[in-house]
């Protein structure tokens, strides 16, 4: 099915968004490509300026890359390492808590914003390049949320049938 | 050879088509490329290509044509590619923004099932008309024409200033409310036309109660631009068209296909009805047909490359479809109501890679066939590849041989693509195929007749276009159609259609009438009333646009049409009006019955509530002259047995697990009268019968074919 493969330039053009409308549609509205993930994550792999091999994407900036000792960690694309990927990456990073009515109204025009006693805005940010990471609106109480805890081996095992990337010898 | 008798033009985008049609009903093809700058130049080239199938020239035919209808896709690619008039607007203040947001479904019109659901992928066109040539003015219209705010004139002069400022070509008024109170519209026009006329510019101006006064703000908004933007520029075409079909010895006036399933003349008022006439032609011809055969319920099927395409004639008339869409936008423009779904037969197959099932379309080869066409640098499978590996059609014959098709090319990719990943032989594969499509195409046509309250075995099956006959078998098996006719001419039969389309004008105005059950005789009075003054005012429309062509009072038949609804209800009916003019509380009894009893016929009698009261929300005139139409061809009856020459020989054909020797036959050659069993197919230029197992078919002294389901 020749027609269903993209390379990574448009793969790449797809992170960039920069695809003609006509090409993101055509793309949304076939099924999806069986070697995506491969693809994609080359094309990750290609964007980011150290060698850590991808695993997985986790956000709009991070990873959980494989390191030499056989560790995988979360790691964001400007190159700072956060922990372990099965712990909670958020809580290494910067965060910033919208949880009164002059920060919300940075945001949203007067009266349009949550009320603080009921919802508030969670920004991480990395400490390193400053990138919003993540932002979560919650209960003022409510606990860091773990977004996603993957099984990596079972993915790439059963799912996409692809053997786990090796950090490269150097 | 017989007098060429009428002249069909099919203009696309590439290819200009013409269809010349001779007192027999025979009809050649001739074909051109397209002169977009000079349409008419494409036209001459192509009759010239038709007529020299004739051995003849236009010089010698076309003083014999009585009638020539054109229909074209220049509006629409104007439309598609954004390329019309520059347009100004004016709106309500404080709407600006109406055009340019859109009704939401707009984001998915012509989308497929899978998209429409999928909401990512909605996306909305760039506008007709950009937000920097919109411009508001204050006033307020109710819904039943009550003036709430006064139109503020002096706005209005630096409005439409700085319109001309931007050097728009044309201008668009559209006020709410504006088809039950014209008059501020009306007011805006006169100015900007004394304002235009003061600085000596041309710019034409449209306010849509002139153009379409009809409800949905949108809709009318819409078409109204259309009109401006896309329909404006195609006069010219139309003008140089005439002329040269004049100066070559024709005497007609040339008609252009209109939506609701007549044709108009060139010089029509309104020209964005002609926008959407491709499709629907066959639907015309068979309405026509039908009408000659006496038949009164009929599905209409028409499969080519790209879509299969369906439509429902029932008690004689065309369904209408009020607010239809083109181009992705909403429209106020009666439609001739046709369902279509992308599966034809260049539809891609191919195998869902998450799921391993097998899906058809929705996008298409086309034209270009699909693998087996060598030329066509296509590589996915095709539904035409699977016919041409069961041997369903011959790859040496078809289109007339002009394409070569590869029965290997189609083998392989069938094998590869859809054979081995599924773990099936190769025929079994592609007979799977052809199974699913006729399994889809028969759902929706039942689907499609059932949802509007009817049986299929209330209905005669037409099927036509180059790829029905094909699977008509497959897609009418078990339905129980009264009967299924395959015209022998179906591969032109669009054409045909366009040929045998009456010179008709449809008026609609919406009304907002509500009676309550038991509504007294003054009110009632008043309000047929103004049912009657909307029909002339109507009929005064028609009769207008017929003077253009020196037609006259006496000529013109007309029919009155009126839209009823329960009150509160959300859709209303269009029917026919069993009177011919509101004179007194009778007719108005006489007018709740029709309606009743079409509802009923749609709905059921158990739904009837007239404890709701009626509203009257619409008033259509339709007139009609006589204009030639084709002959439909009568010859006399042979016998069952087919002429020798008509047999090309025996073919292995796979059907259903096993090779079959078939007849071949070519459908030309057969005579009327004669009865074909199974397995046989019957080859023609551009379309194919299949009669599988289980079927036979008999030719008709119209040249029509009846296939027949046989009872086990």
């Amino acid at each position: 099915m020749a027609d269903y493969k993209y390379d990574h330039k448009v793969i790449n053009e797809l992170v960039e968004g920069t695809l003609e409308w006509y090409q993101l549609k055509n793309m949304m509205s076939s099924h999806k490509d069986a070697d995506r993930f491969k693809v994609y994550r080359e094309v990750m792999q290609e964007r980011v300026s150290w060698d850590d091999p991808i695993l997985l994407p986790l956000g709009l900036h991070l990873y959980i890359v494989l390191k030499e000792n056989g560790d995988r960690i979360v790691k964001c694309d400007c190159g700072h390492e956060f922990c372990d990927y099965q712990e909670n990456w958020k809580v290494h990073a910067n965060i910033f808590v919208r949880d009164d009515e002059e920060k919300m109204n940075e945001i949203y025009p007067v009266l349009m914003a949550p009320d603080p006693e009921w919802q508030v805005i969670r920004e991480y940010y990395c400490p390193s390049c400053a990138a919003q990471l993540e932002v979560e609106a919650v209960t003022p109480w409510y606990p860091v949320i773990h977004d996603f805890e993957p099984d990596i081996d079972t993915f790439y095992k059963d799912w996409v049938k692809l053997p786990l990337p090796e950090v490269k010898s150097k | 050879m017989a007098k060429s008798q009428i002249l069909a033009i099919d203009a696309g985008g590439t290819m200009t088509d013409t269809f010349i049609i001779d007192e027999k009903g025979e009809f050649v093809v001739g074909k051109a490329q397209t002169t977009p700058k000079d349409e008419h130049i494409g036209l001459m080239n192509s009759s010239r290509d038709a007529l020299e199938q004739w051995d003849t020239t236009v010089d010698k035919e076309f003083p014999n044509l009585l009638a020539g209808v054109y229909s074209g896709t220049a509006m629409l690619n104007r439309l598609v590619s954004r390329v019309g008039l520059r347009v100004g607007l004016v709106l309500n203040k404080g709407t600006e923004d109406m055009h340019r947001m859109g009704r939401g479904l707009q984001s998915f019109l012509g989308y497929s099932y899978s998209d429409r659901v999928h909401i990512n992928t909605h996306h909305f066109d760039e506008p007709l008309v950009p937000r920097k040539w919109t411009v508001g003015v204050t006033e307020r219209v109710d819904m039943f024409g009550n003036v709430v705010i006064p139109l503020y004139e002096h706005e209005v002069e630096g409005a439409i200033q700085k319109l001309i400022d931007e050097d728009v070509e044309a201008i668009v008024i559209s006020l709410l409310h504006s088809y039950t109170y014209p008059d501020h519209e009306r007011k805006i026009r006169d100015i900007a036309t004394r304002m235009i006329n003061e600085q000596n510019k041309n710019i034409k101006i449209f306010a849509t109660a002139d153009y379409y006064p009809v409800r949905k703000e949108s809709h009318r908004t819409n078409t109204t631009i259309v009109e401006a933007y896309a329909a404006e520029p195609s006069r010219e075409t139309l003008a140089n068209l005439d002329k040269a079909l004049r100066e070559s010895g024709t005497d007609f006036n040339l008609r252009i296909m209109a939506s609701h399933g007549g044709t108009i003349s060139i010089e029509a008022n309104e020209l964005a009805r002609t926008c959407v006439s491709g499709p629907i032609g066959g639907m015309v011809g068979a309405k026509y047909l039908s009408d000659n055969l006496g038949i009164k319920n009929v599905a209409c099927s028409d499969i080519g490359g790209t879509s299969f395409d369906i439509g429902l004639i029932t008690q004689g008339d065309l369904d209408i479809e009020s607010s239809p869409d083109m181009a992705r936008l909403v429209l106020s423009l009666p439609l001739v109501s046709m369902d279509t779904t992308g599966a034809g037969t260049g539809s891609y197959v191919r195998i869902d890679p998450n799921y391993g099932n097998l899906t058809l379309g929705p996008d298409s080869a086309g034209s270009l066939v699909g693998v087996c066409n060598p030329d066509s640098g296509i590589e996915t499978v095709t539904v035409s590849d699977c016919h041409v590996v069961l041997g369903l059609i011959n790859p040496d014959n078809f289109i007339g041989g002009t394409i070569k098709l590869s029965r290997e090319k189609a083998y392989q990719a069938v094998k590869e693509q859809v054979a081995d990943p599924l773990g099936l032989t190769v025929e079994d594969a592609a007979f799977g195929v052809t199974e699913l499509l006729e399994s889809q195409l028969k759902n929706y046509l039942e689907s499609m007749i059932l949802g509007k309250g009817f049986s299929p075995s209330q209905y005669a099956c037409f099927s036509y276009g180059g790829g029905g006959p094909l699977h008509t078998a497959g897609y009418t098996k078990g339905l129980g159609f009264e009967d299924i006719l395959i015209p022998a001419w179906a591969a032109g039969f669009s054409a045909f259609g366009c040929g045998a389309a009456d010179f008709e004008y449809r008026y609609d105005k919406t009304l907002d009438l509500n009676l309550a059950e038991k509504a007294t005789e003054q009110e009632i009075l008043a309000a047929g009333k103004e049912l009657q003054a909307a029909w002339d005012e109507l009929k005064g429309h028609v009769g207008d646009e017929f003077k253009k062509n020196e037609y006259t009072g006496d000529d013109v038949k007309y029919r009155l049409f009126f839209r009823m609804q329960y009150q509160g209800q959300l859709n209303d009916l269009e029917i026919e009006a069993p009177i011919s003019a509101f004179k007194g509380v009778s007719d108005y009894n006489t007018l709740v019955k029709a309606f009743e009893d079409m509802y009923t016929r749609v709905y059921a009698k158990s739904a009837l509530s007239p404890e709701l009261g009626y509203s009257i929300t619409g008033a259509i005139v339709r007139g009609v002259v006589d204009v030639p139409l084709p002959k439909i061809p009568q010859e006399p009856l042979s016998s069952p047995k087919p002429p020798e020459v008509a047999f090309l020989g025996k073919r292995s054909v796979y059907w259903d697990g096993e090779w079959i020797q078939a007849d071949i036959y070519e459908m030309e050659k057969l005579l009327p009268g004669n009865k074909i069993g199974s397995l046989s197919i019957i080859e023609s230029t551009a379309t194919t019968l299949v009669i599988p197992p289980g079927f036979e078919t008999y030719l008709d002294e119209n040249r029509i074919f009846h296939l027949k389901e046989l009872n086990k």
